[in-house]
């Protein structure tokens, strides 16, 4: 029966169409899903347009027709596509025969549209207008434009009551005969010159506008004749900033803020004015402004160094803590990066307020306050990095160690040296290299303590050999005799142990490349620990060849 | 490819088919059809068409009004097109033909048969019909006559389209009010629905555009501010698509120009409403509705590319082209381009109705002579010639006398002879009133001459006269 398979068809029609919105929204348009569900769905109208030459669904709240038949029902609100339609006041979708397949990519990414955005003005029905596809037409019920039932027949009404009556319009009649002549309009035909500058005007209108608002927001400004008008200002070229960086434009920002400090300047500007454009630039550091910018550096966009560079300069100290929040919320290592680079500029403007970083809960950011505080390179960071070398996180302790010997300044000695005792080989090394880092007499005089020290011998051996590394930074005498003193030490107890120190005291003077000690060097190659025969024979390379 | 794939590629190169058609049309005025420079011209053209009326089986090239349809398909273009498709309706409408069709295989013979039945029927009385059996034999091409205005008015679907214009219209003004009481009482204002009003009023500007700029012409209601933004917003999309904006940029700019004067709803209704001439501080009050927009709109809808669009435009709506406007700025810029077309409808709609500047109203002839000699100076001087295009030199609702003794409205512009509109006749040549009827000034007596002319234009409004009866 042929009605029922046209019928079958189009339900077919509706399951593929449900089907396709549900893949959509999975895959993207790179995915073999993606042209898959096209053909199939196309496949499906194909099958329709064997029977006849249009499909129409009538649409109701909870179901679709065709013809009389009911094709689709659903009563709950989700994935409901006969809601979907209906509640755009879409009342009937025809399909005709010719419905291509781009047509169709086209109109499932209409159906798969997330319509429940805010910032989204259309609905399906403005999409569709839009599209202006050749083979979908629709109904649409426009009761849902009318806010006024009786409008339309109240202002007819009124006007007629203002009408005159039929004297008048023979007074006119009669007048006519007096009045003076038809002024001439001229008609003056359009060029080709006209049409050029017409098409110009509107390839130049497709630029962005955000630049021309701006330039009118400070003509505002300009204009303020109260304090309202000034805070409405500087509240747009706030929205302004935060509508530019949320669409990636960090170039619109920055023309705000120059424009913002060039006014700012200006001696017989009001100083309602610039505190109104301060306020613009304290917006930048609130919360909200940081979070869009984390948002747009985890995006992916790229970012002009030199751009980035001159954002964060206009950022004040308010900006850090907001900073902070973010650096534990970012995902990619650019964006980390670019925070930490923005926190380092800061940093130098409130050390403290950069130091409250060192207390956030979570191990990662703390280590990146860490890094960041060693970077402002401010002596009065040693304060607060010397907490952190007792951090409940071994990664934190390490970076916070690392840091204060980039500091270098005496009041670490004490912690460092502390780390001496603590029972991880990787602080204990991590100490060593940050009193290699400070390369003065009292760091090398608390390196060469503990390496004195009789329990230093029975250390593993690659936890003596960083150490010995570490003392190759200082090239001189006592080191140098140290070594000698080290290498030519025999031992009867022991003995392996002291060979190991021996060839850390081989490998040392190699990295120094200290040719005076190459006559004890060859005298310890003949030694019959393996081991340093090997270490010794390195250096000898090293020292012999530079390598 | 599958046949829609075909159909879908063809048709979007419908302008394409016009275009070649007037290149043919042109160069068969100066050649003979059978000159090469035609013949090629005719291959290029069979080349475009062939394949369409192979998958559709028949072609049916239709002048609707100002429109050109293609299989009842209206073909959209851009503006390097409209000399083309200008010249082909004059051409069509100089000898009265409304439509030819395609059938068959269009061979070259029959297109220069076509041309040369063209080119004659120029100089004949009665070109239509010389055309039309000319072409009697010439089996793949047929021609039919093009319906008068007043035949299509008299049919049930004319007056149809009437209410639906009507109804859009007022759906627009409702909406405005009803936006507009929001605005004022800090409400959520529906901006999907505002699109979808102006969605409505730019198909009806792309389908009925004379019936809606009719309805832009009837200023006795009430509640001018609600009436003047929609009449505002119509006007401008009515220009803009002349201009051949795309349809996502007409309801931008519609919806724009729906919220040029919203700055208005921070006057004082008391300065507002007044019934006399403002004093100098009330003027400065109402000088200031520009900015005032801005922030209205603004804090409405925050910052999104339409919001950009439209706090710019009320800013901008009173500044002019030469910048002598309002407000004044301290550091130079260009004005926007909706702003100059927004401006443009302003100016017209505002001066052609009441309560406003001199709170005189103008006949609309006489606006538009005013704003002839604002061109170059406030306005922008090429998209007021568009404007003129489209409104006509005697736009809708003017009150005319003809020559013939008949006193009417114009009820329709003539975009082709722009000073020839069409004319309801409200008084006939004896002096008496009757139901009306409708006259085309286009119209041509058998000797060549017109039938009718405009001596004189009279303001409607002097004498009460309700637009909104007759223009309906």
């Amino acid at each position: 029966m042929e009605l029922l398979d046209d019928i079958k068809a189009a339900r077919e029609v509706v399951q593929a169409l449900l089907k396709a919105k549900k893949t959509f929204r999975m895959y993207p348009e790179t995915n073999p899903m993606y042209a898959k569900t096209i053909e199939d769905t196309h496949a499906k109208f194909r099958n329709f347009f064997d029977y006849r030459d249009e499909l129409t669904f009538k649409i109701k709240q909870n179901e679709l027709f065709c013809d009389s038949e009911q094709i689709y029902y659903n009563p709950e609100k989700e994935d409901n596509i006969a809601l979907f339609f209906f509640k755009d006041a879409l009342r009937e979708i025809t399909f005709k025969k010719g419905f291509s397949v781009k047509e169709l990519e086209d109109f499932l990414k209409i159906l798969t549209v997330d319509y429940d955005r805010e910032v989204l003005d259309d609905d399906v029905v403005t999409l569709l207008w839009e599209r202006d596809f050749q083979n979908v037409k629709y109904v649409v019920d426009e009761a849902f434009l009318t806010e006024d039932e009786d409008y339309e027949s109240e202002a007819v009404r009124e006007v007629k009551d203002k009408a005159s009556d039929g004297d008048e319009l023979t007074k006119a009649y009669e007048d006519s005969f007096t009045e003076e002549g038809v002024k001439d309009i001229s008609i003056v035909p359009l060029t080709d010159k006209d049409l050029h500058a017409v098409v110009k005007e509107i390839e130049k209108d497709a630029q962005d506008k955000t630049g021309k608002l701006v330039a009118i927001i400070f003509e505002m400004l300009y204009q303020a004749e109260n304090k309202s008008e000034y805070e409405d200002a500087a509240h747009f070229l706030n929205s302004i900033i935060e509508f530019s960086i949320r669409h990636g434009d960090l170039d619109t920002a920055l023309k705000i803020l120059r424009k913002a400090r060039e006014v700012s300047g200006i001696p017989l500007i009001a100083d309602e004015a610039k505190k109104s454009l301060n306020m613009v630039f304290s917006f930048l550091g609130y919360d909200a402004a940081i979070k869009l910018i984390g948002e747009l550096l985890d995006s992916g966009v790229e970012i002009n160094e030199k751009v980035w560079d001159e954002y964060v300069a206009f950022l004040d100290k308010n900006a850090i803590e907001p900073f902070i929040t973010i650096l534990g919320e970012l995902k990619s290592i650019p964006a980390r990066k670019n925070v930490i680079n923005a926190l380092i500029s800061l940093g130098r403007k409130d050390i403290q307020a950069l130091a409250k970083g060192l207390y956030d809960s979570r191990w990662y950011v703390v280590r990146n306050i860490i890094y960041i505080l060693g970077k402002v390179g401010d002596k009065a960071a040693a304060d607060y990095l010397l907490k952190t070398v007792n951090h409940s996180d071994i990664r934190v302790r390490k970076e916070g160690i690392k840091a204060l010997g980039e500091l270098g300044v005496p009041g670490v000695f004490p912690a460092l040296r502390e780390c001496f005792n603590d029972p991880e080989v990787q602080i204990r090394t991590a100490a060593a290299r940050a009193l290699g880092n400070i390369r003065s007499t009292t760091a090398k005089s608390i390196i060469l303590q503990r390496m004195t020290d009789a329990a230093f011998v029975k250390t593993e051996f690659s936890e003596k050999k960083e150490f010995y590394e570490v003392l190759s930074k200082w090239k001189d005498n006592d080191v140098v005799e140290f070594l000698m003193k080290t290498l030519r030490k025999k031992a009867f107890f022991k003995r392996a142990l002291n060979d190991e120190n021996r060839a850390c005291a081989a490998y040392c003077l190699g990295l120094m490349g200290n040719k005076d000690a190459l006559p004890l060097l060859h005298k310890a190659k003949e030694s019959k620990n393996k081991l340093l025969r090997e270490y010794v024979y390195s250096a000898i390379k090293r020292i012999d060849y530079g390598r | 490819m599958d046949g829609s794939e075909v159909k879908g590629e063809v048709f979007t190169e419908a302008k394409d088919i016009i275009n070649q058609l007037a290149v043919i049309i042109r160069t068969a005025a100066i050649h003979d059809p059978g000159n090469i420079a035609v013949t090629t011209a005719i291959d290029k053209f069979i080349a475009l068409t062939n394949p369409l009326i192979l998958s559709e089986r028949e072609l049916a090239l239709e002048l609707g009004r100002e429109f050109f349809y293609l299989n009842e398909i209206r073909i959209r273009y851009s503006l390097e097109y409209l000399p083309k498709f200008d010249f082909l309706v004059l051409e069509f409408r100089k000898r009265g033909l409304g439509s030819i069709v395609f059938r068959d295989a269009l061979k070259s013979e029959d297109m220069q048969s076509f041309l040369r039945a063209f080119t004659a029927s120029a100089s004949s009385p009665e070109p239509f019909e010389l055309l039309a059996e000319e072409l009697t034999d010439v089996g793949s091409l047929g021609v039919g006559k093009l319906r008068k205005i007043r035949d299509e008015e008299k049919t049930e679907g004319g007056s149809a389209v009437r209410r639906m214009v009507k109804k859009s219209y007022f759906n627009a003004v409702s909406y405005t009010r009803g936006v507009i009481s929001k605005i004022k009482s800090d409400e959520k204002v529906n901006i999907k629905k505002a699109k979808r009003v102006v969605e409505s009023m730019v198909d009806l500007i792309l389908e009925e555009e004379q019936l809606l700029l009719g309805m832009t012409s009837i200023k006795d209601y009430d509640e001018y501010t609600y009436h003047h933004s929609v009449n505002v917003s119509i006007l401008s999309v009515a220009l803009a698509q002349r201009l051949g904006l795309s349809k996502r940029a007409l309801i931008e700019l519609g919806l724009v120009a729906l919220f040029h004067d919203i700055g208005k709803i921070d006057i004082p209704s008391e300065v507002l409403n007044k019934s006399t001439s403002f004093t100098d501080d009330e003027w400065n009050l109402v000088k200031k509705h520009p900015k005032w927009g801005v922030r209205a709109i603004l804090k409405m809808r925050g910052i999104d590319a339409t919001a950009v669009r439209a706090a710019i435009v009320a800013f901008e709506h009173h500044m002019y082209y030469d910048f002598s406007g309002y407000p004044k700025i301290k550091e130079p810029m260009e004005l926007d381009f909706y702003s100059k077309i927004i401006s443009l409808a302003d100016q017209y709609d505002a001066m052609t109705s009441a309560r406003v500047y001199s709170r005189i109203p103008m006949p609309p002839d006489r606006a538009l002579s005013l704003m002839m000699e604002r061109a170059g100076t406030q306005l922008d001087p090429i998209l007021f010639k568009f404007f003129i295009n489209m409104i006509g030199v005697f736009p809708v609702g003017t009150l005319v006398m003809l020559d013939t003794r008949e006193l009417g409205l114009v009820y329709q512009s003539d975009t082709v002879f722009l000073d020839r509109p069409k004319v309801l006749v409200i008084i006939n040549s004896k002096g008496e009133r009757g139901e009306g009827y409708i006259v085309e000034l286009s119209e041509k007596a058998p000797d060549g001459k017109f039938l009718r002319s405009i001596v004189k234009t009279m303001d409607p409004n002097k004498y009460r006269i309700n637009l909104a009866e007759y223009l309906r």
